[in-house]
């Protein structure tokens, strides 16, 4: 099946705001819409965090909190595999009596990719499994909250102003407070391209609260600066203590020059996003809540919906016409051959669960042209095309033509009809498709 | 060909391929499938190893040199005590230290040396020139390096659950004392 091993062999065009060409597996389609979506015309949200190694929800005011770490688990500082904890057992002596000794846990954190320990750093070993671990505080953490706090106020006290202009120009149709309340998650808030970024402002105090005003001192510039040591040149250098970018910039605090000051950070957290189209506002694809589950609660990918390369996926009957593209089609750009579609409509049978149990069933009566179609097997079909490749040199041979095929809109809401039950109208969808056929050999 | 000495106290499996003048010290553990090959010369391995299924321990000529081709000496092969030889790895370094680990997949090249404390992370490759100073790591798609300041322990808890498992489901090969049964702690 191409769309499983050869994804990029067969080429769907999305229509959105910029032109996709993309596998029908990566694609998602919306039937609110009916048409086809490409992870570009989407936009992602944040459904949830969770933490990779131990898997553990956690809510996004706490993520926000914590800075989007795991409060359990760590990242090796080397090779930011995750820590694991190891026990030894060591001598201690009793608090009744110091003469004798007896064996108590001891717990270090250890890399089993890497073999880092965090006795390399001079972390001493905890007497507690998990939770004694902590990051080492960052000298310019007051100062930094200083800052942010003077800003935040500035950031709010600017919007005012601009909030007040606009109320002096004309009346907004959405009170002020609504706006505040609910920050960039509306929809008109969103749509707004050239908004200044505004989550400071939503930090901070509420009007008519008392506010204090912040000062706070410039930075101070030195004249002098730490010398280098005397042997800097001609010191040789112990190369592995000298950490690599990577790992210096993992850690943006410090940023330590060598190895043995290299401590381990909480881990990140990763998130789940749900998708949702832009034009219907409709959530094409929502993840479970649960990390351990891989489900999810929508999930609208095109392979469900639109035709594949002849399967049928859906439970009617389909009809299927191929068009060739004419000559200066727009969208037609990438082919490098000519083909000759058969002309005929092509039948394809409902998908049925239960046909290949049923032995009984009468095979389905299709009259098929033996020059146009291969062979039929349940929702399956294979048919003749004729490709003349347009160009001597070597190089791929790409096809592109047009299916057009109607679709059956399950979810469509049920309107009340007059006539009483009339059944769900077909739409024909067209979609451009582009098949790669591979190299020419002489 | 000659045949393997084995001293006392080693458990080598019969399914264990050992070919060459290979001498094996006490409480080894070779286990089935582990290939041993001393063709360009003899292989010396110490005691308290650790050799896993499929793991090639070769002897071999240098490239450039025919088997047929006179006046090439045999050089001698040694590796240490306590080392670990992972699933599926390959060793052609023709002195090894002790207290070594070379994991899974490794692949270790005729012209290294390696000392003591090493561990060659699994699918590394290793093939150049030198000595691998005392207690490195190599680790990583890159083969990345770093020192620890812990060798890895010597497997004496596998070492003593092998010796006693191992002959209850395989056949051993003969020691050199004669006696087929392995001594049992």
């Amino acid at each position: 099946m191409a769309s499983l091993l050869q994804p990029d062999r067969v080429l769907y065009l999305v229509h959105g705001e910029k032109k996709i060409r993309s596998p029908l597996s990566t694609l998602y389609f919306c039937r609110y819409c009916s048409e086809l979506r490409s992870l570009e015309c989407v936009s992602h949200e944040v459904d949830s965090h969770y933490c990779p190694s131990c898997l553990e929800n956690m809510p996004s005011a706490e993520a926000k909190l914590k800075k989007n770490r795991c409060a359990n688990c760590f990242d090796c500082p080397c090779c930011m595999h995750t820590l694991s904890t190891r026990a030894t057992n060591i001598p201690a002596p009793l608090p009744d009596d110091p003469s004798k000794t007896t064996m108590k846990k001891a717990y270090y954190l250890a890399c089993g990719f890497c073999r880092w320990t965090s006795r390399d750093v001079g972390m001493a070993d905890k007497s507690v499994a998990s939770g004694g671990w902590q990051e080492p505080d960052n000298p310019h953490t007051q100062r930094i909250n200083k800052l942010i706090e003077y800003y935040q106020q500035l950031a709010q006290r600017e919007k005012l102003e601009r909030d007040r202009k606009k109320l002096a120009r004309r009346r907004p149709y959405m009170p002020l407070a609504f706006s505040e309340k609910y920050g960039l998650g509306t929809r008109l808030q969103r749509q707004r391209p050239g908004a200044p970024i505004t989550s400071l402002a939503g930090l901070s105090l509420k009007e008519g609260e008392d506010q204090k005003e912040i000062n706070i001192e410039p930075a101070q510039a030195l004249d002098e600066v730490e010398p280098l040591p005397e042997d800097c040149y001609t010191r040789p250098i112990n190369l592995p203590e000298v950490t690599s970018l990577r790992q210096r910039l993992l850690q943006p605090d410090f940023q330590p020059a060598g190895a043995s000051q290299l401590h381990p950070k909480h881990k990140h957290l990763l998130i789940k996003r749900s998708l949702r189209c832009r034009k219907c506002e409709h959530n094409l694809s929502k993840p479970e809540f649960n990390p351990t589950s891989i489900k999810f609660k929508i999930q609208l990918v095109a392979e469900c919906q639109v035709l594949l390369t002849l399967t049928n996926p859906v439970e009617n009957i389909t009809h299927v016409t191929l068009v060739g593209c004419e000559e200066g089609d727009p969208e037609d750009i990438n082919s490098t051959a000519k083909v000759m579609v058969p002309t005929k409509e092509l039948v394809l049978a409902g998908k049925d669960a239960a046909a290949d149990y049923d032995e009984l069933a009468e095979p389905q009566d299709f009259q098929d042209d033996p020059d146009v179609v291969a062979f039929r097997k349940s929702n399956k079909i294979g048919f003749f095309i004729k490709v003349v490749p347009q160009r001597e040199e070597d190089g791929d041979v790409t096809v592109s033509f047009k299916i057009r095929h109607d679709f059956r809109n399950l979810a469509a809401p049920i309107r009340p009809s007059e006539e009483g039950d009339a059944p769900t109208e077909a739409i024909w969808l067209t979609h451009h498709v582009e098949l790669s056929l591979g190299p020419i050999i002489a | 060909m000659q045949s393997a000495n084995i001293a006392a106290g080693a458990v080598v499996c019969v399914e264990s391929e050992i070919r060459g003048d290979v001498t094996i010290g006490p409480r080894t553990v070779v286990h089935p499938k582990a290939r041993i090959i001393a063709e360009a010369g003899p292989i010396i391995i110490g005691e308290g190893n650790l050799i896993e299924e499929q793991a090639l321990i070769i002897n071999s000529y240098p490239e450039n040199i025919m088997p047929d081709t006179e006046g090439v000496e045999p050089k001698t092969m040694t590796i240490g005590i306590n080392n670990v030889f992972e699933v599926g790895c390959v060793s052609q370094a023709l002195k090894i230290g002790d207290n070594n680990v070379i994991e899974s997949k490794a692949d270790l090249g005729k012209n290294v040396i390696l000392t003591s404390g090493c561990i060659v992370g699994a699918c590394c490759q290793v093939n150049t020139c030198e000595v691998i100073p005392e207690n490195t790591v190599i680790y990583g798609s890159n083969c990345m390096r770093r020192v620890q300041t812990e060798r890895p322990q010597p497997q004496t808890l596998q070492l003593d659950f092998l010796m006693k498992i191992l002959p209850n489901y395989h056949h051993m090969k003969k020691t050199v004392k004669g006696t087929s049964t392995p001594v049992r702690n």
